[in-house]
């Protein structure tokens, strides 16, 4: 019975090195455009679509877009290889995660937050609603 | 509290009632447990029952409130009763009836409703099962949704706005689905039924009854093994059918979040069989009762605090609930823990004492014991690896930057639960509890290890080579054939009722190997198809054919063959037809679909899936084209008032403008904006004047009216095509200096999709449909010994 107990340690330490490395590693940290342009890593920016700057290029099969900064003004350009995302011009806010290369912002994943998301705040601002507690 | 807060009285009173009422319950259970019959004398029995009545009456008090609370709430969705925030904020005038009661569960108050309504449904059968442990489990249960109870008091979702709207903001179109009419409830269901675990765990401290609890909690643990499990798949078989991105899980928060309480159930299960088998390893299985619980609520945390609002595209915004939530989990968590640690040296650990020598005997290594206590070890591990990936925002938000893990981190660190997990199933069967010599287990698994043999070599032919899995296909091979050699052994013996648990390991084998093949080996193109163009892609030929618009029942019809009257095509979609030919000469039409949502104006797309047992063919609509013929198009400029800008050797400087007002009021009210240009060709500059008509209250094309200026000395004009005059910018369009330039060609209509191609997905939900089938056998089994079983 011991040593069952010692080989399940060993798999429980072995996997947690395994998790904790891959954790480390797999890290992707928000951070702002500037930053983003100096980093080595995989990192994620957030920002608001500019209006009118998304592209779909058929030949690439890449999807181009500026991302801007609601505080700041400052704007990221974005390039994603892949599926351009539902509702992707109605977004309230996009995440993109990748990295910056060359000119622009390579995204390996977009996150599209839509507002049918603040679809409750966006009633009770217009109609009129309770105070919250 | 204001009138408006209260909103629709009788619902909010019904919440508060079930507050009360619950609260009482508790106390009336409480005083039922101090004249319980074991420490009484015998006069004292009838006494107890009338308690245990009189408690069980105000559960009825508890339940019923919730039960009038959700009622009216459905009333009101029904009814399109917008003066409610909850109503007009999730429900609108153009849903199906179906649609109208996944509103019920679209927002978080009504979700937690839900989520208390399968608890107070659950509760009855608690009542009827937990016997002699009656009153301290049904404390601890109605106790667990109390705090819910006063979250939804707190905020009813009865709130009046403070004007009427006409209609409501109507459903999220991507939840108008069947699937997502029921995969929202099950979910519930489950999450409230793992209160009941809980319950017992708690009870079994309470009152010192350590191997009792067991034994009429194990159905439970089944119970929400499967009904968990069953949602879980639910969610991911929606993600692929209709979100289009072409998996069916992606490590999401919200997908973690129930991952995890599942697990440690399904360790639970696990940990309860072993007790039940030894009478020992009693601690396992309280701690896990009480993690399992705690799990979910920490995930109710995670999803709906906000904390995560950045990080997953499910996260609800926050509703100002973080702090009661913490609370609650805080008191759970520390509490549960806090009594274990109390009772931890009263747990009895019962060794087993060698009658030869008197002192305590080693378990074989090789013995079931030790491969159950693995098992359940895995699941944790694996568990809490999820849930550090899922809090990773959370904890490093602590030491500084709020970082995400990429989803890599999870596939990474489940290979190797994956190969642990098939290894685990494969050995079961060949292990008896006494132990097992290394010898005669590899006697007794060689046709196993054939079969394995088999599955290896298929995979190798297959052109699969990465060592890792190759491992995992063979070993999901051993593993589905010695549960198949043990579940041929009970069907001969006519135990059909005790196999439950085998069934459910050959499942796992056939979905994990189904999880490996269909999300490595899958291939991807992304294709444009010009319309009537066939297209080769891969071994098939596609060609599309026509738009067309798919209604509700599935019906293919031209826009003017829609009927307006009917609703199954008033809610038809706008579908891409493809004709797919197949390597093998099959044709077919596919409608992957492409609409606007009416009401949000957002793109929706959904995919066309076409199944077969070896593969899936998945077309995920990408953008569609409606081609344009040749047309003239110059070049656009803007300009900034004293900066000058070249185009093909001619300079434009925007010098100043003038606005004229004066026709606003007339019966064509127009604003009339005069630019002054400075223009420079070959000739020398030139000062022009480009006028630019807005009319008002008009819109589209129409709008605007520019006068073409000619530029002196070439052959070329120029126009305004808008103005930003507060800002100093205007656009202008420049033509004919370069008529080749200027003729852009006829763009043919298209339409670009996604094809993939996944090999033996069929096996994820075949082998998940024969693992929940054994959670279920196993449930009767269970639930069985549950009813035989007479303890004190």
């Amino acid at each position: 019975m011991k040593k069952a107990y010692w080989a399940g340690a060993v798999i429980i330490i072995a996997f947690l090195a395994l998790g904790l490395s891959t954790f480390t590693k797999s890290m992707t940290p928000y951070v702002t455009f500037d930053e983003a342009r100096e980093a080595q890593r995989t990192v994620q920016v957030m920002g608001g679509l500019e209006k009118g700057t998304s592209r779909y290029d058929t030949s690439t099969k890449t999807l181009h877009f500026n991302l801007i900064d609601e505080k700041t003004r400052a704007v990221m350009p974005v390039a994603y290889r892949d599926i351009k995302p539902a509702n992707f011009e109605e977004a309230v806010s996009i995440v993109a995660i990748g990295k910056y290369h060359g000119k622009e912002f390579v995204a390996e994943k977009l996150l599209v937050k839509c507002p049918s998301k603040y679809q409750g705040e966006e009633v009770e601002k217009k109609y009129g609603g309770p105070q919250k507690l | 509290m204001n009138p408006q807060q209260i909103g629709f009285a009788p619902g909010t009173l019904a919440i508060w009632f079930s507050l009360v009422a619950g609260i009482a319950t508790c106390l009336a259970y409480y005083r039922a447990l101090r004249l319980a019959p074991a420490s009484a004398p015998e006069r004292r029995a009838a006494e107890y029952g009338d308690q245990i009545r009189f408690a069980r009456s105000l559960y009825l008090a508890f339940a019923g409130g919730i039960f009038v609370a959700s009622a009216l709430l459905l009333r009101v969705l029904l009814s399109h009763d917008f003066r409610i925030s909850y109503v007009a904020s999730y429900s609108g005038l153009d849903l199906p009836l179906n649609y109208l009661f996944s509103t019920f569960w679209a927002g978080q108050e009504g979700s937690f409703l839900l989520w208390l309504f399968f608890g107070g449904l659950i509760g009855f059968a608690v009542i009827q099962t937990a016997r002699e442990q009656e009153p301290q489990v049904m404390i601890i249960y109605v106790l667990s949704f109390l705090g819910i109870v006063a979250i939804l008091a707190k905020q009813p979702p009865f709130r009046f706005l403070a004007e009427v709207p006409p209609d409501g903001q109507g459903l999220n179109p991507l939840l108008q689905d069947p699937w997502m009419v029921i995969h929202p409830p099950v979910m519930f269901a489950g999450f409230a039924s793992l209160s009941v675990p809980f319950a017992f765990a708690i009870g079994a401290l309470w009152s010192k009854r350590w191997d009792g609890w067991v034994v009429r909690a194990m159905p439970w643990a089944l119970f929400s093994m499967v009904t968990l499990g069953t949602a879980i798949l639910m969610g991911g078989y929606w993600a692929y059918k209709t979100l289009g991105w072409g998996g069916y899980w992606a490590w999401d928060p919200v997908e973690n979040t129930s991952l995890v309480p599942w697990l440690a159930t399904v360790a639970l299960v696990h940990g309860m069989f072993l007790q039940k088998n030894r009478e020992k390893h009693r601690k396992i299985n309280l701690i896990l009762a009480i993690l399992a619980f705690c799990c979910i609520l920490y995930g109710t945390f995670l999803t709906r605090s906000g904390v995560l609002a950045d990080f997953s595209v499910h996260s609800f915004v926050d509703l100002g609930i973080t702090g009661w939530l913490v609370a609650i989990i805080g008191v759970f968590f520390f509490g549960g823990l806090g009594l274990l640690a109390y009772r931890w040296r009263e747990i009895p650990k019962e060794p087993v004492i060698d009658p030869e020598t008197g002192k305590e005997k080693e378990e074989p290594f090789l013995s079931r014991s030790v491969l159950f206590i693995l098992s359940v070890t895995l699941f944790c591990a694996s568990g809490i690896v999820i849930l550090l990936g899922t809090s990773a925002p959370i904890l490093t938000r602590m030491f500084g930057k709020a970082s995400q893990v990429a989803t890599s981190f999870y596939n990474v660190t489940h290979t190797p639960v994956a190969a642990i997990m098939v290894l685990l199933i494969s050995l079961v069967p060949f292990i008896t509890w006494r132990g097992e010599a290394p010898g005669s287990l590899l006697k007794k698994s060689v046709f196993s290890l054939l079969i394995g043999l088999c599955g290896f070599g298929l995979a190798f032919a297959a052109g699969v080579r990465k060592p890792m899995d190759l491992l995992i296909i063979g070993l999901s091979a051993v593993g589905l054939a010695a549960s198949a050699e043990a579940i041929v052994l009970y069907v001969r013996r006519r135990a059909i009722r005790s196999m439950g648990g085998y069934l459910s390991h050959a499942g796992t084998s056939i979905m994990i190997a189904g999880i490996l093949i269909s999300g490595v080996y899958e291939e991807k193109a992304q294709v444009t198809l010009p319309k009537g163009q066939p297209i080769q892609v891969g071994t098939s030929t596609m060609t599309f054919t026509r738009t067309v618009f798919v209604n509700e029942d599935g019906e293919v019809k031209q826009f003017n063959q829609l009927n307006p009257a009917l609703l199954p095509d008033r809610r038809a979609k706008q579908a891409m037809e493809v004709e797919v030919k197949s390597g093998t000469g099959k044709v077919w039409k596919a409608y992957p679909k492409m609409y606007q949502n009416e009401r949000t104006q957002q793109l929706m797309a959904n995919p066309d899936v076409r199944s077969t047992p070896l593969m899936d063919l998945y077309l995920s609509p990408q953008s569609y084209d409606p081609g344009s013929p040749a047309r003239q198009e110059g070049t656009v400029l803007k300009l900034e008032k004293g900066i000058a800008k070249t185009v093909d050797g001619v300079t434009f400087k925007f010098i100043d403008f003038s606005a004229d007002k004066s026709q606003v009021e007339s019966a064509t009210p127009r604003v009339t904006v005069t630019a002054r240009l400075l223009v420079s060709a070959g000739a020398g500059p030139a000062e022009l004047e480009a006028r630019f008509v807005t009319l008002i209250g008009a819109s589209g094309p129409g709008g605007t009216q520019a006068d073409d200026v000619a530029i002196p000395g070439t052959e070329g004009r120029f126009r305004i095509r808008k103005t930003a005059a507060s800002e100093g910018v205007i656009e202008i369009e420049v033509l004919g200096l370069n008529p080749g330039s200027d003729l852009k060609p006829a763009t043919p209509e298209s339409f670009s999709v996604d094809v993939t191609r996944k090999p033996l997905i069929s096996l994820v939900w075949t082998g998940f449909y024969i693992m929940m089938a054994g959670g279920i056998l196993a449930l009767f089994r269970r639930m069985q010994d549950a009813n035989r079983a007479s303890l004190a």
